[in-house]
């Protein structure tokens, strides 16, 4: 559709000769807010890598902006939140203002510097996330909580047009989940932001999000939201119980 | 098939015949066998050379090139010391992995010449320097070198008693050699007008120096190259060149004169090079030096050095 | 002799040449060792230093200028240690390993196949911070420009990929790049430091003064200045006291870089008991 500013057609991908991800297609349209499920290993965080071009398909089925991921070039409007798992070195000497400054470099050419205004984007970013207080800590004094707070103001900073979060609430409290998705949708209701989250977090994500993709290898479901909780086959496969638990949430 | 089988048993004896007679020391065509000699050291290696001429068969241990104070020896070098009929060494402050290799060695041969044995080695250089060991580079004092000789005279006797006579005389020969190079160095260094040797090399020269009555000053404390100088003895150096208006640094062979060019570039001096004779370039062995040849090519850079006036 | 004050050392050039170069490799070597150590790399210095001596061996064979040969071998090893880690999946230290055994294992094998040479090869590769030559400190001046250049203008490129490589490439930047250019640095760093200074310098200096400043660094910019900081001053220290006390200048400037190390663990663990 040309609306979208994704379209996945056909996808699959083997890793080890395992196939981890089967005939994937769907399209995300400019201001969705569209949460990824799916149970453990089920290919959630390796669709993310391919669409942003981490990992290679074996055929050339995703488009960012029209363009393919070895083609794109405008990395500047997409903000990245990886799985926390792949945050290595919680030793690494940077404040949290130097971590969230790194979002900013998708933009520049060389030499990346930092401007003067700069540091207003990078000012409000900290706000966003509440981390303002600690923007001078080194990143591995904080909790994990904070850490991927960080790294979701990483992902902000740019004032991205789309958003891709890869489980960004697992080290979150309860209470501070809601308060982060109630950001989310503000930047997405307000300003457009396309969404993509990917979480186990089935149930929240109900709450917020407009559209759900769920995966388990192959796509189980995509669409709105009202469409899922009132599918006689997701009741089918999920059974009642399971299916209620995350629709109840959504009114 | 019959016609294959033979041919290729066939292909297969000519094969073993080959490498056999490859193999083979060529020398046992000629009827008598020589003298297999391995030496430790170059100087060893020359005059074994000069002791066993055409009877013998010496090999030079250490690869052309290698600094010998840290060389290690590898199989391969073990067992060429195994497999030859005399092994001669310097010393054990020399070759210290000698130690090892004497444990594995029973029986009768290699027979095993510790070329230095009965030397009294010095601890203390001629400029007063304090040294904790001895110094090991007793072939530079050639009244030493003389009893060395005699030493590997010896060796070769045990071996081969029916050249005995041969080997006596090619030895007093050349000790003759080395009496008469004794003497040269002698007179040539009576009247220099300076009398004092810096080398910016490690400490080798201490036996020369002292039975020519020479001060001899080292960057390097040690008695192997591979100590680390300190900036007070490159200064000493330095100062001692210039209050004694020196107009040459000396450096050592085989390694990098680093050392030796830092004093020469400060105090404007020239290098000479002074060769201890440890061993020797791959140019060198093809062009075919000899210990006498290099002591010779040392006394001329002395003479030059040390601005002396004899012949 | 002995009591010789520290200004009138100055007055030898050979001193004043030690303390120049010193100084600029020291700070060449402390900027990449922060990357290095970071990435886990920081035995890479050890590692292409055996490299190097396998390639100067085959120079010297070939009868070439024993460097002309050496520092391209040592970039394609460089480059080599980081394809091993990308293809055959192994961290930095294997990689490292490999690469390392195999520069030795050519070097011995054609140490005997040449039957000999005519300079010693560890004399060749190894030099000492007192016997520096004019050339060398050009060197030395010349080598730094280019890897402050490196690190300076590509310095948020390098954090970036260095705190999170898989979101450096998705904000544009090409890490790939980024990576060799930091391993080929450190090559030519490794062969021409180590031929001024040797390798035990070399080795220290890429590695110590990072080490130090990340005891107490409070950001990334803090660590890499922190680094070069405790880096030169530790040559200029060292060689002061190896004149004042009459010890080998090397192995003083280790020893003092092992200290800073150690006073800044200390100073750490004494300031943040019961933090963790």
């Amino acid at each position: 559709m040309s609306g979208d500013i994704i379209t996945v057609k056909h996808l699959h991908f083997r890793y080890n000769s395992i196939e981890v991800l089967s005939d994937i297609s769907f399209g995300i349209q400019a201001g969705d807010y569209i949460g990824i499920v799916g149970p453990n290993g089920s290919g959630k965080t390796t669709l993310i890598r391919l669409i942003l071009g981490l990992n290679t398909p074996a055929n050339s089925t995703v488009s960012i902006f029209g363009k393919s991921p070895a083609a794109f070039t405008e990395w500047y409007r997409i903000g990245y939140l990886p799985q926390k798992l792949s945050f290595l070195n919680p030793y690494f000497p940077a404040t949290v203002h130097e971590v969230v400054s790194l979002g900013l470099f998708s933009k520049k050419k060389f030499p990346r510097r930092l401007q003067k205004s700069d540091q207003m984007k990078i000012d409000e970013a900290l706000r966003l996330m509440d981390i303002t207080d600690i923007k001078n800590t080194l990143i591995g004094e904080l909790s994990g909580g904070q850490q991927q707070r960080v790294l979701v103001a990483r992902a902000l900073v740019n004032e991205p047009e789309l958003l891709i979060l890869d489980e960004p609430t697992t080290a979150i409290d309860p209470e501070a989940r809601d308060h982060f998705y109630h950001t989310l949708q503000d930047l997405n209701l307000r300003k457009n932001v396309t969404i993509i989250l990917v979480t186990h977090d089935s149930a929240t994500i109900g709450k917020y999000a407009s559209k759900l993709l769920y995966i388990d290898k192959k796509v189980i479901f995509f669409g709105s939201f009202d469409d899922f909780c009132t599918s006689e086959h997701m009741t089918t496969y999920f059974g009642e119980f399971a299916q209620h638990l995350i629709c109840h949430r959504h009114d | 098939m019959k016609g294959k089988q033979s041919l290729i048993v066939l292909i297969c004896m000519l094969l073993a015949f080959v490498l056999v007679s490859c193999s083979q020391n060529p020398q046992q065509e000629r009827g008598e066998k020589k003298v297999r000699v391995v030496a430790s050291l170059f100087p060893l290696y020359d005059f074994a050379r000069q002791v066993g001429k055409e009877k013998a068969e010496v090999v030079l241990l250490i690869p052309p090139g290698a600094e010998p104070h840290s060389f290690e020896p590898r199989p391969g070098d073990i067992l060429k010391i195994h497999e030859a009929d005399i092994f001669l060494f310097t010393g054990k402050a020399m070759e210290p992995w000698i130690e090892e290799i004497l444990k594995g060695i029973n029986g009768q041969t290699p027979i095993v010449v510790d070329s230095g044995k009965g030397i009294i080695t010095a601890g203390e250089g001629s400029a007063g320097h304090e040294h904790g060991n001895d110094d090991p580079h007793i072939w530079l004092d050639f009244s030493n070198a003389e009893k060395m000789v005699d030493a590997i005279l010896d060796g070769f006797v045990r071996a081969g008693p029916s050249n005995r006579e041969f080997y006596i005389k090619n030895a007093e020969a050349y000790k003759q050699q080395l009496q008469s190079l004794d003497k040269k160095y002698y007179n040539s260094l009576a009247t220099c007008n300076k009398r004092i040797l810096i080398h910016g090399g490690h400490f080798a020269f201490g036996y020369l120096a002292r039975r020519y009555n020479l001060q001899y000053l080292t960057a390097y404390q040690g008695y192997a190259p591979n100590a680390e100088p300190t900036p007070q003895n490159l200064i000493e150096l330095m100062k001692k060149l210039r209050s004694n208006s020196l107009r040459f640094v000396f450096y050592e062979e085989l390694v990098m004169p680093r050392l030796a060019e830092t004093i020469a570039r400060e105090t404007g001096a020239g290098l000479l090079m002074l060769n201890g004779a440890h061993n020797v370039t791959q140019e060198e062995l093809e062009k075919g030096v000899t210990f006498i040849s290099l002591m010779e090519q040392n006394l001329e850079n002395l003479k030059r050095g040390l601005e002396c006036q004899g012949i | 002799m002995t009591d010789m004050d520290i200004l009138s050392a100055l007055q030898y050039a050979f001193v004043k040449r030690a303390i120049i170069a010193g100084s600029f490799i020291a700070i060449v070597c402390s900027l990449i060792g922060v990357l290095l150590v970071l990435r886990r790399l920081s035995l890479i210095g050890d590692g292409l230093a055996h490299v190097t001596f396998g390639s100067v061996a085959v120079g010297l064979l070939l009868r070439q200028h024993p460097l002309s040969v050496a520092i391209p071998i040592v970039i394609v090893s460089s480059i080599g240690i980081l394809k091993l880690m990308k293809k055959a999946k192994i961290y930095g230290d294997a990689a490292i390993g490999i690469v390392s055994s195999l520069g030795i294992a050519v070097g011995i094998l054609v140490a005997s196949v040449s039957g000999g040479f005519n300079i010693d090869l560890f004399s060749f590769l190894f030099g000492n911070i007192l016997s520096i030559t004019d050339t060398e400190v050009y060197t030395s001046i010349g080598l730094s420009a280019v890897v402050l250049f490196m690190i300076v203008f590509f310095y948020n490129e390098h954090l970036s990929a260095a705190f999170d490589e898989e979101f450096a490439r998705v904000s544009g930047i090409r890490t790939e790049r980024i990576n060799m250019i930091l391993v080929m640095l450190t090559g030519i760093t490794v062969v021409l430091t180590m031929k001024v200074v040797g390798i035990m310098l070399t080795s220290s200096l890429l590695i110590l003064p990072a080490v130090t400043a990340l005891q107490f660094s409070r950001s990334f910019k803090g660590t890499m200045v922190i680094s070069a900081c405790a880096a030169v001053t530790s040559v200029i220290t060292g060689i002061a006291l190896s004149f004042l006390l009459n010890l080998p200048t090397g192995a003083t400037i280790v020893l003092i870089n092992f200290m800073f190390f150690a006073g800044a663990f200390l100073y750490r663990h004494m300031t943040q008991r019961g933090l963790h």
